[in-house]
């Protein structure tokens, strides 16, 4: 049977990926630093705005007699305190009255005069134009104290970033989500990934101890030193080494299935084939007259290709093969009846045995009813779920009506045949 | 040299299983056993005993077995079996990429590590320690020359002393892979797919037919009885068998 070309992760490929994350990241994050940098500034501009005197408030405080025009006191104080000056210019242009005007500035000026400073300085100084009727209030303010610049844009432009603004906000909110969740994920898989390390070490630590007591134990049993009694006790804890051996193995799986950590290490290949392999592999090992192993495999179903993780499929298979033959004991011997059908694009695999069956419980537990229930006494099966769930296919636990029980799995078959 | 008198290196960290490892080697019979608890202690005892097969933990306090490994393998091509705690597949594919010969996961039946230090001898330094034996395989009073793929009987003798079946006869390729591949099973189930791969080198169901066809020629020439085989036995729905 030949592997399929599977390819090794590009691993370049995923530095580089994650450069250009890392990267977007934080030109995001200085952009939006920025933004909140600009945002407390513009805040503080309340506590920098200078309160200048305006031609209004100027307008209001100036009162006319035969004489001319006349200023308050307050509004004089008030503009000498500031440094500021006022002057009140006729239609000609003329000024008609001013205070504290500069001695540089002229007394009369013209239309294009007016024009310009009402945009920009008067000789240097910062003006503000107000028009009353048909004259012109100027106040100014000190020299270098206020910058003035025109700002004019085209309303269609204004209507496009009215437009803009909304997908803008959208855009903005989306990409807060998708990296608050790649974020989450992160820490979520780090975290997962310690975990899954510190099962893997633990489980680490107690094989080599746990060699030490299985091989003693075998030289026992084997050994002529103990008296037969001794020896079926050596033989038992040989066995409860075997047991734990076989835990240790299913708690590394079932943390990394848990956490979908395993890659799955797919390859096509025939099921029949691997159901032959696992099924002669324990008639082999059982003792003469134990176990009773039926084939039902279609005709069809012998060409049938899966692409999987085979190994994983095969642990499955030798899980629910235990689980049989563990709950058969009281039966005495066990009968296995494999079953592998071909069902349009995808493959079923029925496990069904004369078993005790499974208590209703279980059932919800194994038939996913019930998630939230630890699966501490069904982990060989807790393997089988996952094992299956995690290609994608579809598991089903229940009772034959004839006693026993079943496990049906379904599978999405490969389209390629397997080519030597 | 006899297998047993392979010297054999055991690099672990753990005293205790280093002892039980070279207690039980000893007792199956390997005289010269050697150990080392770190890779520097390995280095300087290769040096020293030049072992013939390494049995070496993955992790040791001073490195890893992998490197370890690599630096021996510079010296010499000495066989290496991976005592490993972990069963991940990674440490695994480095390892045999590396030249491991074998690999074990801990905790271990010590017979299956003995079988497969046996096999690694064997098939390093060749030794033909009884396999000329193997190659002749009897079946009651059938003996099949697997060098020469002659079967020969002897006393076949039929009640009515009809028509006997010559007293030798060769096998086709197709039946000496067959049988070739279940003695090397003996005893064991041998599925119809592992068959259709030793013999066409193909693991395709196609060749069912042609499998039956082939087996029951191969039993008309080793069996007394075709019909009621004693030997190769059919294991309904998996495979074959030879006991």
């Amino acid at each position: 049977m030949k592997k399929s070309v599977s390819k090794a992760h590009p691993i370049k490929l995923r530095i580089l990926s994650y450069s250009v994350f890392t990267f977007a990241m934080i030109a995001w994050m200085t952009l939006t630093a920025n933004l909140i940098i600009f945002f407390i500034i513009a805040l503080h501009y309340q506590q920098y705005r200078p309160a200048y005197i305006t031609g209004e408030e100027v307008m209001e405080e100036l009162t006319q007699n035969e004489q001319g025009y006349v200023l308050s006191d307050r509004m004089q104080w008030q503009l000498e305190e500031k440094g500021q000056w006022a002057m009140l210019l006729d239609g000609e242009g003329k000024v008609i009255w001013s205070y504290a005007k500069p001695a540089e500035l002229k007394d009369s000026y013209s239309m294009s005069d007016i024009a310009r400073m009402s945009r920009w300085y008067l000789k240097d100084y910062p003006v503000y134009l107000r028009v009353y009727d048909d004259r012109i209030v100027v106040v100014g303010t000190p020299k270098l104290s206020m910058w003035k610049y025109n700002v004019s844009f085209p309303i269609s432009w204004i209507e496009y970033c009215e437009h803009i603004w909304y997908w803008l906000l959208l855009f903005d909110f989306l990409w807060i989500l998708v990296l608050a969740v790649i974020f989450t994920r992160r820490w979520s898989k780090s975290r997962e990934a310690a975990r899954i390390e510190w099962i893997a070490g633990i489980s680490h630590d107690i094989r080599t101890p746990l060699a030490v007591a299985l091989g003693y134990a075998d030289t026992l049993v084997d050994g002529s030193l103990l008296s037969e009694e001794e020896r079926q006790q050596a033989a038992v804890i040989r066995h409860q080494c075997l047991v734990m051996k076989e835990l240790i193995e299913d708690l590394n799986l079932t943390s990394e299935l848990e956490s979908s950590m395993q890659a799955l290490r797919k390859e096509r290949f025939h099921p029949a084939a691997m159901l032959r392999e696992v099924a002669a592999g324990f008639l082999d090992d059982a003792e003469e007259g134990t176990l009773e192993i039926e084939m039902d495999i279609d005709r069809q179903a012998e060409e049938t290709v899966l692409f999987a993780d085979r190994k994983l499929l095969v642990r499955a298979l030798r899980n629910l093969f235990h689980n049989s033959l563990r709950h058969s004991e009281q039966a005495g011997a066990a009968t296995v009846r494999i079953s592998l059908q071909e069902e349009k694009r995808f493959c079923r695999i029925v496990f069904s045995d004369n078993g005790i069956g499974y208590s209703e419980e279980m059932l919800c537990r194994l038939n996913g009813r019930r998630r939230k229930q630890p699966v501490q006494n069904i982990r060989g099966l807790g393997i089988v779920c996952k094992s299956v769930q995690a290609h994608g296919g579809k598991i089903t636990f229940g009772n034959g009506e004839a006693g026993g029980s079943y496990c049906e799995m379904r599978f999405q078959k490969s389209c390629c045949k397997i080519r030597n | 040299m006899n297998l047993y008198e392979y010297r054999i290196m055991i690099v672990d960290d753990e005293p205790e299983l280093r002892r039980m490892v070279a207690g039980f080697l000893k007792k199956e019979g390997f005289v010269q056993v050697v150990t080392a608890g770190s890779c520097q202690e390995a280095r300087t005892v290769f040096e020293r005993e030049h072992p013939h097969l390494i049995l070496m933990d993955v992790m040791l306090p001073d490195g890893d077995g992998f490197s370890l490994l690599r630096k021996l393998h510079e010296k010499s091509e000495v066989p290496v079996i991976f005592l490993s705690a972990r069963d991940e597949d990674e440490n695994r594919l480095v390892g045999l990429g590396l030249g491991a010969d074998d690999y074990v996961t801990k905790p271990f039946l010590p017979r299956e590590l003995i079988l497969r230090i046996l096999a690694v001898l064997k098939r390093v330094y060749r030794v033909r320690d009884g396999a000329e034996d193997q190659r002749v395989i009897a079946l009651g009073d059938c003996r099949i020359d697997l060098r020469s793929g002659v079967v020969s009987r002897q006393n076949v003798r039929t009640e009515t002393e009809e028509i006997q079946p010559p007293a030798e006869v060769t096998l086709t390729a197709k039946e000496y892979a067959i049988l070739e591949k279940l003695a090397a099973n003996r005893g064991q189930i041998v599925t119809i797919d592992a068959l259709c791969e030793a013999v066409w080198k193909d693991g395709n169901y196609g060749y069912e037919n042609t499998l039956i066809v082939h087996i029951r020629r191969l039993r008309e020439k080793i069996e007394q009885d075709a019909s009621h085989p004693r030997h190769l036995l059919t294991v309904r729905g998996l495979g074959y068998k030879l006991v």
